[in-house]
């Protein structure tokens, strides 16, 4: 294995443009970082009943999630492994056993292989079924709801995995009874990018905001969009935080506690109903996290491929197909306490500014293919690109975890997701892999809970 | 949707309405997006749901808050598309795409209220994009097209993609 530590600057603020397209690149990270992560798989509430089943992606690894009869979750490969058919062809859906479309061998919902057709006349009865039963994904845990998977057993736990981002995760995930929801069926987009650079775009780029969905911010100029403007004229920084160094974990926060939904038309009613649960909300998280990141407009990044946000409402996965290419899977979110006409307006809101369709989602598939497609030519690959932006500008914050950035437009975040990528791809395993919360809520315990 | 009849319109109400589908078309392949606003009643409901693929035989239930849609707009939300594209500011239009639409397989039949007729036709979008990437997408649509004044109005469009996946970066098209 190559060290691929040149491909990105000793502070992440430069990586050289071969990381995007080279196909041994993306070999390696498909070993040791969709091969070593913790990965999301799904949502609890979109597999409820035993049974239920969803299909979905670790890395290029095709994975069928199924909900046992004891309601816990099993993930399995989803291939045959009699002749490695693709074993279930449907998206999800509910099913008792999973029949092989080639020759007929079919698994339990537990992955056990049940039926093998002419088992006696032309196997003599002598195969042993109990050696073929379906593949299982090493490990599979769950925080508040959301489920993931993971290939290496040598990882920390999902726990340790998350680390403190935990403490900013509950502000979606356990604010209020009942948790989080997904709405509606997975809108998937296939776009001509490296999978690294969506989620740059999200984790830390605040300032492609007011120039690349300019058009789309004219269109909703009556909607108050925090402070950016069309054509990136200016930018109101006050009260927005880039939060990294949290194992490639990060957030970007506006702290207002309502402007996620103030970019909502006619939002009287969400309003309200952010101001008729803060109290619960405070109770249960503290006044930092009720008063300030709740309502606020967060953007969640779960290193590797895992993006979600709060207060626009959209929650995504990027699934690698090659190093040019990505399948996007969005879904609305919402809290389950949420009334249904609230979350209908989510839903409404989310595919019109985020889904296939969106307002701005739309403008965002071009630039990340030029992108890729830029970094392809034999001279280009060899130029760097930079997130230098705001370097030396950050520190920190009692009772807030991690290192931190003001506002959300700086390259904070990517230069921690870059360097967490670099450790990923030089390390041989995971215990060679730098574990780090900066300003552990541990350290500041009296603070963090002062609030 | 309203339910299947069979009847036909006269021959020239027949024919106004076909040659209001091509119409429709070519003004949205110019990118024409005020004069395709007027072709539409101030009522409309412009529908395309998302799927996903489910076995035949699958009868679990449905996902919570329905299944979505990329695109359930009103006629007010239509016009947010339309400034949006208009406002000289979606650099992903610029140098422009072609676009070239195909209406195919057009029927029309009389719909149960007077003045009004259910339309099924496939729809095919050619775009040619930046150097030289090409996309096909195709759609059923089920119309609902309503005389107002002398001429057709659309009222209701579902339209059925056949892309479980969206295979292009961006849907800045109309069906
Ligand atoms: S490959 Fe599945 S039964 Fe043979
Ligand atoms: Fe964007």
């Amino acid at each position: 294995m190559t060290d691929y530590a040149g491909l990105v600057s000793a502070a992440g603020a430069m990586q050289r443009r071969q990381m995007y397209a080279d196909p041994a690149v993306y070999e390696q990270e498909l070993e040791r970082i969709f091969g070593r992560c913790w990965l999301f798989l799904v949502h609890e509430s979109q597999i409820p009943q035993p049974g239920d089943f969803f299909r979905t992606f670790m890395g290029e690894d095709d994975v069928l999630v199924v909900r046992q009869k004891d309601r816990s979750i099993k993930a399995f490969l989803n291939t045959c492994t009699h002749r490695g058919n693709r074993l279930c062809r449907a998206d999800r859906g509910n099913a008792k056993a999973f029949a092989c479309n080639y020759h007929g061998w079919a698994f339990g919902a537990d992955g056990a292989l049940v039926n093998v057709p002419l088992e006696k006349d032309a196997y003599f009865s002598e195969i042993d079924k109990s050696r073929f039963g379906l593949v299982e994904v090493e490990q599979v845990a769950s925080y508040k709801g959301l489920v993931f998977g993971c290939f290496d057993r040598g990882a920390p736990s999902l726990a340790d995995y998350l680390g403190d981002m935990k403490w900013y995760l509950d502000v979606w995930l356990d604010a209020l009874p009942g948790g989080s929801v997904l709405l509606g069926e997975a809108q998937k987009v296939e776009i001509p990018t490296n999978w690294k650079l969506p989620v740059e775009n999200v984790c830390g780029d605040g300032y492609h905001l007011g120039w690349a969905h300019a058009g789309a911010m004219k269109a909703v100029q009556s909607m108050d969009f925090s402070g950016f403007t069309v054509g990136n004229a200016s930018v109101d920084l006050e009260g927005g935080l880039s939060i990294a160094g949290l194992n490639g974990h990060s957030l970007l926060a506006t702290l207002d506690g309502v402007s996620g939904y103030s970019f909502y038309p006619d939002n009287g009613d969400i309003m309200r109903w952010l101001e008729a649960n803060r109290p619960t909300v405070i109770e249960r998280l503290g006044r930092v996290r009720g008063e300030k990141f709740w309502g606020s407009q967060l953007n969640f990044t779960i290193f590797p491929n895992l993006q979600f946000l709060p207060g626009l409402n959209w929650f995504r996965v990027y699934h690698p197909k090659g190093p040019g290419r990505i399948e996007q899977w969005t879904w609305a979110m919402a809290e389950q306490a949420m009334p249904e006409a609230i979350k209908q307006r989510i839903l409404d809101n989310q595919l019109l500014t985020f889904g296939p369709a969106g307002l701005f989602d739309n403008d965002d598939g071009d630039n990340l293919a030029a992108c890729t497609e830029q970094s392809r030519g034999w001279r280009t690959r060899q130029m760097d690109v930079y997130t230098n932006m705001a370097q030396g500008h950050s520190g920190r914050r009692p009772g807030l975890p991690g290192d931190i950035a003001v506002g959300v437009v700086s390259e904070h975040n990517q230069r921690y997701f870059y360097r967490r990528w670099q450790e990923h791809m030089a390390a041989a395993d995971w215990r060679a892999v730098p574990q780090y919360n900066l300003n552990s809520l541990h350290a500041a315990e009296g603070l963090a809970h002062a609030g | 949707m309203p339910a299947e009849t069979h009847a036909l319109l006269s021959i020239d109400q027949h024919l106004a309405l076909t040659q209001t589908l091509y119409r429709e078309a070519r003004l949205l392949d110019e990118e024409r997006y005020a004069d395709w606003l007027e072709l539409l009643a101030d009522d409309v409901h412009y529908r395309m749901p998302l799927t996903a693929r489910r076995f035949r035989a699958d009868r679990s239930a449905a996902l919570a808050e329905g299944p979505g849609y990329v695109f359930d707009d009103d006629k007010g939300r239509l016009g947010l598309r339309v400034q949006r594209l208009e406002s000289g500011l979606v650099w992903a239009e610029d140098p422009r795409n072609r676009v070239r639409r195909i209406v195919s397989n057009v029927e029309i039949y009389r719909a149960e209220t007077d003045g009004e007729a259910t339309v099924h036709s496939v729809i095919e979008v050619h775009r040619s994009r930046i150097d030289a990437q090409q996309r096909r997408l195709t759609a059923g649509r089920t119309d609902l097209w309503r005389l107002e004044g002398g001429s057709w109005r659309l009222v209701q469009r579902l339209i059925q993609f056949d892309h479980p996946v969206v295979i292009d970066s961006n849907l800045n098209v109309f069906f």
